[in-house]
């Protein structure tokens, strides 16, 4: 504990004995504690994590094979394909930032335990086993284009049940924001995580609620109906704008949160400007709304979106690049105005002194602000084509591995290295102990290097040889991928991406390494309550918090009471800004 | 430092300083709203999805696809003049909840669940009537799915009405414990409202 902050705590209070949790192995069964909740999403995603990317890695071997599907058949490809989205998105990057808010949001708005505890644990208990029944339908040959019709219905269900569950988390934590926060925390002070966990949680509610209804009407079609969709081949097209941007952007927004959280930790300096952090974060989720690009939906009423589609494409994509590099330049500004400052203490983080979660986190959000842009100037070319204009028969680049590239940007990219920052973070804060820095510095190259590639690798391809994402609803994709891989030379692309997933696996693998070794068998080094100098109010914890309710819960009034307690000496009142403002204006 | 499953901690002291949990208003109206939210989102997709089907369904839309299906308008009309009633009924009794009127409450909500099982019977008894057969065509498949969705919200309604009316017979009756109820009622509304929208789209509109 800083000397600044002890003078800035307030005294009283009683720190009596805390309630355990069971400590055997069904006292993680029947948890309603968050800590416990948001650990076991962070580790089960992890997993989902390296099953995604292993999948991923035989749909581009695939591809990048000359002969026609050596890997997989045509019917496994279809599978293995929508397997990788699912795994990778309901699997891993929901999950993981959902489980990381759990565990995070409740400390640093002074709550007790996440806003419905049993709710939380049904979410992580419901999405466990849906995803479990998700493995289990592909495997029984079920999933878009699967053969064995019972086995699709089952990955409709598990379906389903993934996003009801995910839902049902995202609502605990937005209402834990919203109504949990400590007396005197109000909206514009409230810490840059817990904000961009409600914006994520609040258009995931209103995006994945849209794809529940047409998840219904899928399942009814398949089961029951003459299959006028196109059956287990109809789909796919109906859903995949979940995994695809801009939707994808709602997913990353918690990643900008992080980011912000550790550049002011490093610039130990609050924004100049409190409601523009806000602002542009809330911007990225607005615009990240994907439901409006649901070609599946609107190519049925062609005539209704003529024209329509491709501007609303891209003002989304212009709306989440404005706000991501909004944020990141006021994010810039704010460390640029601290280049100055004295560190308060030699354990504290900062830009000439970088570690992993700084790096990653720096790395994550210029992520971030390519893909908007990349996906900027995709949406523009598409546009022109929808218009009629500059068009010369070539495939829209949203139907081509361009998409691909995209996804891997958002997910490999930031959305890893987003995980890879938070995980380096608050790993004292979760477990008690600091994750390896040699293992987190080669995971962090492993991880960034290899989603460039695999990124460059079918953006490249689906630019110069319109080789196809995803041929919607057409059963004989073997003819048709065949067609395009061979003729234009695109598997050299391939091959590309499939290298940078493997080592984007690599990366993960040794994430998941170093969690087992410095937490699980604990090699890592045990840490004090604020090992970083954060400034926000998890950091006034000790490291980890106990299990349970706490007996006693911090008077907060602001999101960053370590920093305000460092400049004004008095803790626990006023903003960061405007504890700022005040040092600033004593003479020197 | 604490162990992570094990041994509890105490907290630091001088950091904490507020004994008891902070004033926690209206969770559970907020996560009713963020519930809403979703349904709403869900019923209007599954819609929009049944609309752009009808528009691409022929010349004239929701003639050619019903396939000779009759709708008996006045049973649903009456069923939807049912729900809105035990709207009223509803907002009675959060009403006389926040009053301590606790007889009025428990007659309000008991009218309201009776009111929700009569429109069920009636809804069922129409559908009966028409012989619609899921999968006989597109417009039965998308109708059965998009009234699917629309009933199971209104099943939610009622378990949740259910449940905080039995709360509220174990007290929770008065200004400040009547959220709860309020909630259950708030969601009952919107219920209602995406039935309507529902009953509109497929069975007028068609």
């Amino acid at each position: 504990m800083t000397d600044a902050t002890t003078e800035a705590t307030h005294s009283g209070g009683s720190a009596g004995a805390v309630p355990a949790e069971d400590p055997t192995a069904f006292g993680w069964l029947n948890t309603a504690d968050h800590k416990r909740i948001g650990r076991l999403f962070i580790a089960c995603s992890l997993l989902f994590a390296l099953a995604g990317a292993v999948a991923d890695l035989l749909v581009r071997f695939d591809l990048a094979s000359s002969s026609d599907h050596t890997v997989l058949n045509a019917d496994s490809f279809v599978q293995v394909f929508t397997f990788t989205r699912d795994a990778l998105v309901f699997g891993m990057l929901i999950p993981l930032f959902l489980g990381i808010a759990i565990y995070v949001v409740p400390l640093q708005v002074g709550a007790p335990n996440v806003a419905f505890g049993r709710a939380a644990a049904l979410s992580f208990w419901g999405w466990l086993v849906s995803a479990g029944v998700l493995v289990g339908a592909y495997i029984a040959n079920g999933g878009p284009g699967g053969g064995f019709s019972d086995g699709v219905d089952l990955h409709l269900l598990a379906l389903a049940g993934l996003v009801i569950s995910l839902l049902t988390g995202a609502i605990c934590v937005a209402v834990t924001t919203l109504t949990m926060r400590a007396p005197g925390m109000y909206m514009d002070r409230t810490p840059p995580f817990a904000w961009s966990a409600l914006v994520t949680a609040s258009m995931l509610v209103v995006s994945l609620g849209v794809v529940l209804g047409q998840i219904v009407i899928l399942y009814i079609e398949h089961r029951y109906g003459p299959r006028f969709l196109g059956g287990n081949y109809g789909i796919w097209s109906r859903i995949d704008w979940m995994y695809r941007t801009p939707q994808l952007f709602i997913y990353v927004v918690p990643v900008l949160g992080v980011v912000a959280e550790i550049m002011l930790a490093a610039a130990r300096r609050w924004v100049f400007e409190p409601l523009a952090l806000y602002f542009t974060m809330g911007l990225v989720g607005l615009f990240g709304f994907g439901a409006w690009a649901n070609f599946g939906i609107t190519n049925e009423g062609t005539d209704i979106v003529d024209g329509l589609e491709g501007i609303v494409l891209v003002g989304l994509y212009a709306g989440a690049l404005a706000g991501v590099s909004g944020l990141l330049a006021l994010l810039g500004f704010t460390l640029w105005q601290s280049r100055n400052r004295p560190r308060p203490r030699s354990g504290a983080v900062s830009l000439t002194r970088p570690n992993t979660a700084v790096v990653a986190a720096f790395g994550a959000g210029t992520l971030i602000a390519v893909a908007a842009l990349v996906g900027l100037i995709g949406a523009g070319v598409d546009w022109l084509q929808i218009a009629g204009r500059g068009t010369d028969g070539n495939a829209p680049l949203r139907f081509t591995t361009w998409v691909t590239g995209q996804q891997s940007l958002l997910i490999y990219g930031a959305g890893l290295l987003g995980a890879l920052a938070a995980l380096h973070w608050w790993a004292p804060k979760i477990w008690g102990r600091r994750l390896s820095e040699l293992a987190g510095f080669a995971s962090l190259l492993a991880i960034g290097g290899g989603a460039l590639l695999a990124w460059l690798g079918p953006t490249l391809s689906g630019v110069f040889t319109e080789q196809p994402q995803f041929v919607y609803g057409a059963p004989l994709l073997t003819t048709r991928y065949a067609s395009q891989v061979d003729d234009s030379g695109a598997e050299g692309l391939s091959a590309l991406g499939a290298v940078g997933v493997v080592i984007v696996l690599v990366g993960v693998a040794l994430v998941v390494l170093n969690l087992l070794v410095s937490v699980a068998m604990r090699k890592g080094a045990e840490t004090e309550a604020d090992p970083w100098d954060g400034l926000t109010p998890e950091w006034l914890l000790p490291s980890p918090p106990p299990l349970g309710p706490a007996a006693a819960l911090p008077e907060l009034t602001s999101g960053t009471p370590l920093l305000d307690a460092e400049l004004n000496g008095n803790g626990l009142n006023g903003t960061g800004a405007a504890a700022e403002r005040d040092a600033e204006e004593v003479p020197a | 430092m604490s162990d992570t499953t094990g041994t509890v901690e105490a907290p630091q002291p001088g950091r904490y300083s507020v004994p008891g949990p902070p004033p926690r208003p209206r969770s559970q109206l907020v996560g009713t709203g963020f519930a809403i939210a979703a349904g709403a989102m869900a019923v209007a997709g599954a819609l929009g999805h049944y609309m752009a089907r009808r528009h691409a369904s022929g010349i004239d839309p929701g003639h050619d696809w019903l396939a000779g299906q009759s709708v008996p308008n006045p049973q649903l009309v009456y069923a939807l003049i049912t729900l809105l009633v035990s709207v009223v009924t509803a907002h009675w009794a959060v009403w006389a909840s926040g009053r301590d009127e606790r007889g009025h409450t428990w007659v309000g909500m008991a009218l309201t669940l009776v009111m929700g099982l009569a429109f069920f019977n009636m809804v069922m008894f129409s559908l009966n009537r028409m012989e619609l057969e899921i999968g006989s065509g597109e417009w039965a498949t998308l109708a059965y799915a998009v009234t699917g969705l629309s009933l199971a919200i209104l099943i939610v309604g009622m378990f949740y009405l259910g449940l905080m009316t039995l709360r509220s017979l174990g007290g929770s009756v008065g200004r400040d414990r009547s959220t709860p109820l309020g909630a259950a009622v708030f969601f009952w509304d919107f219920a209602v409202l995406a039935w309507a929208a529902t009953w509109y789209v497929v069975y007028v509109v068609k």
